[in-house]
């Protein structure tokens, strides 16, 4: 059986740090080595920025976000979501890293870090950002 | 989440030289963005980062520093960090921004 960690997280840029540190507790205490800790802890910085960016606009909602970590014996789990304004993900494309452009790098960087991602997004109703990194098996 | 950044312009290389150590993140970003361009404001020069002491920086960060930079480029001046530490390195490669930056 899974474990299941779940925050509620104010949707304010100074709470993102608070997340990566609990986050990155988390899957030091699955087990993963350091850079898969690195890792993990970006990726979900990430996805909370992203959240944060694209969820306030809703203003008969509250501003808070969610963070479930599922821990199981191969894997980390991590879904970040909200019930915020949500974004026109079919607008998405991953950044033209020769234009540098400033915005944009969020979700190609989780898609680099983790092992499964899903992104789903729906105006006025919210965004969830689902991802998923193995532990690596020993050789 | 602190974020320190402590420079001072180099006359005798003619640049920027800054030390940024801690962490930055969508919580800080701006703090970064205001010191770099009200020094490039102050001289417009060439910035050095000597990054060994950044733990941690995300895409709101690095997109703080292109921005910056998009407004040196056009008078032909650069931002380059030096001694990146590894994670930092990582996001640097998957984004590309090694080939700018370093």
């Amino acid at each position: 059986m899974s474990d299941v960690i779940k925050l509620i997280v104010p949707g304010k840029p100074e709470y993102v740090g608070t997340v990566r540190l609990t986050v990155s507790s988390v899957a030091n205490k699955v087990g993963f080595d350091i850079e898969a800790i690195e890792d993990i802890k970006v990726a979900v910085s990430e996805a909370c920025s992203n959240i944060i960016c694209h969820g306030g606009a809703s203003s008969e909602k509250n501003n808070d976000y969610y963070v479930i970590c599922t821990i199981s014996e191969d894997s980390l789990e991590i879904v970040v979501e909200d019930e915020g304004a949500g974004f026109h993900l079919e607008n998405y494309t991953a950044p033209d890293m020769e234009a540098l452009n400033e915005g944009g790098m969020g979700i190609f960087i989780i898609r680099a870090l983790m092992d499964e991602v899903v992104v789903n997004s729906v105006i006025n109703q919210g965004t969830c950002i689902r991802m998923k990194k193995y532990k690596k098996s020993e050789a | 989440m602190s974020l320190s950044l402590v420079g001072n312009f180099e006359e005798a290389t003619g640049k920027w030289t800054y030390s940024l150590s801690g962490e930055v993140d969508i919580a800080n970003a701006h703090d970064l963005r205001e010191e770099l361009e009200n020094a490039y404001r102050k001289q417009a020069a060439d910035i050095e980062i000597d990054a060994s002491g950044l733990r941690y920086i995300d895409s709101t960060g690095l997109g703080t520093i292109i921005g910056v930079l998009g407004e040196m480029r056009e008078n032909g001046h650069r931002i380059m960090l030096k001694d990146v530490r590894d994670n930092v390195k990582k996001l640097l490669k998957i984004t590309n921004l090694d080939k700018v930056l370093c």
